[in-house]
């Protein structure tokens, strides 16, 4: 049974990740409550929809001329990638769309349906040229809407959290998995570990990947990733610092709830 | 052709139904690229890459839980929040344009299915409905709301949650 207190605890944070205005760490916080607790599962879900219905009183405004056509021109831009699907015939690309667009192009499905560090930095050389730059938080924030959408799906089943550890067995973190269409892992590091870089690397018994980067500040930090795996497949994930520091979740003995 | 049907279109990677799913939806996704960003070339490239991720993850969609339109809203809500929050120059004053989407001078160029929830924000106490927009459609966080409008964290906090939880509530009564 879940404790009550405990949901009033989230409350607040609850609404902001309907919002989508959460940050990372809050993000965690929620979901890592939610896999216990269906009445604030059902909450979520309610005020997401009435959030995502506050995005409707913005009024129409016609783009540019030739809008429609950019955006055909920038898929077919992918598409052209081996081993993309294929797309069938688009207007021509103009000139300033006639590459394919490095931050999507970085993205393209492959045995991570996304990398957020890669992502972030293409996504700034990429874009800086035209005047606009992105950030990780985008990527990160597509990661939250496929949690809520993946707490749908599986209706929280197959949610699975583990502690990270040092080499002296302390915990500095949580790994949270979660099983879907498609499958993520996110990790989070307390603000006991040294600030920087830490590389996300996931491995199961036959592959071992980064698959994202996460950054410290004086207060922690949390990254993820989709992964093309089932969750009970992972035995490890692996969090690798600049200077050497390695933290671990060990799942070898885990299988899904 | 219905929006399901043009997005499972673009999930089997046809052009022509991305091309009728960008004429029906550009106005809409342009609008409130240009609600957030405030600068049409911006609001422009970030249209531009909503409808590119809209592409990608056309097989994810699922009707039972959105709308298409209110799916590809939230996608291009997110790419444009991505921007303010690294040209923050461009968020000159989130809260007057808060403000203004609500306002009845702007009932001309409202779409039709966006009058139940308007009218809900405008039933709402005032600083309620502010809070929920610049969470909503800026992405502000409750400490960046209690920043910008000077009032305590806790305060920020409570009336998004307040103001949310009042909106489900008018809108489960239109509903019935």
């Amino acid at each position: 049974m879940v404790d009550p207190t405990r949901c009033g605890d989230v409350a607040d944070a609850l609404a902001e990740v309907a919002t989508g205005a959460a940050s990372g760490p809050d993000r965690a916080r929620v979901l890592a409550h939610l896999a216990d607790c269906p009445d604030c599962r059902r909450e979520l879900e309610e005020l997401t929809r009435v959030a995502d219905e506050v995005l409707l009183v913005a009024p129409e405004h016609d783009p540019p001329a030739g809008f429609e056509g950019a955006v055909l021109a920038r898929i077919a831009a992918l598409t052209a990638e081996p081993g993309a699907p294929a797309v069938p015939a688009a207007p021509p690309p103009p000139p300033a769309e006639s590459e394919p667009d490095p931050v999507v192009t970085a993205l393209r499905p492959r045995r991570w349906q996304r990398v957020l560090p890669y992502a972030a930095a293409a996504a700034v050389a990429g874009l800086v040229g035209a005047g606009l730059v992105w950030q990780a938080t985008s990527e990160e924030r597509d990661v939250a809407a496929s949690y809520r959408e993946t707490l749908d799906v599986a209706n929280g089943r197959y949610f699975h959290a583990a502690p990270i550890v040092d080499d002296g067995g302390t915990q500095v973190g949580h790994v949270f998995l979660y099983q879907g269409e498609p499958s993520w892992v996110f990790t989070v590091l307390d603000d006991t570990v040294d600030p920087g870089a830490y590389e996300v690397v996931v491995t199961t018994e036959d592959w071992s990947e980064p698959v994202a980067e996460l950054e410290v500040d004086g207060s922690g930090g949390g990254a993820g990733a989709t992964v093309d795996a089932d969750i009970y497949q992972i035995e490890r994930v692996e969090l690798v610092g600049a200077g050497g520091a390695t933290f671990t979740a060990d799942l070898s003995g885990d299988s899904p709830p | 052709m219905s929006d399901e049907a043009l997005l499972a279109g673009m999930a089997a990677g046809d052009a022509d139904a991305m091309a009728a799913f960008v004429r029906r939806h550009q106005g809409r996704v342009y609008g409130l690229a240009l609600s957030v960003v405030g600068v049409p070339a911006i609001a422009e490239e970030v249209a531009q890459e909503a409808f590119v991720r809209a592409w990608r993850h056309a097989g994810n969609y699922d009707a039972r839980k959105a709308q298409a339109s209110t799916w590809l809203l939230t996608i291009t809500r997110n790419v444009a929040i991505d921007v303010l929050r690294v040209r923050r120059e461009l968020a000159v004053e989130p809260a007057v344009v808060a403000e203004m989407l609500i306002s009845p001078t702007n009932d001309s160029d409202r779409v039709a299915d966006s009058e139940r929830i308007t009218a809900a924000l405008r039933a709402l106490p005032r600083e309620q409905a502010m809070a929920v927009l610049l969470s909503v459609h800026f992405g502000l966080t409750a400490r960046e709301i209690s920043e910008k409008e000077q009032i305590p964290l806790g305060t920020a906090k409570t009336r998004i949650r307040t103001g949310l939880s009042r909106l489900r509530a008018m809108l489960e009564v239109s509903h019935g």
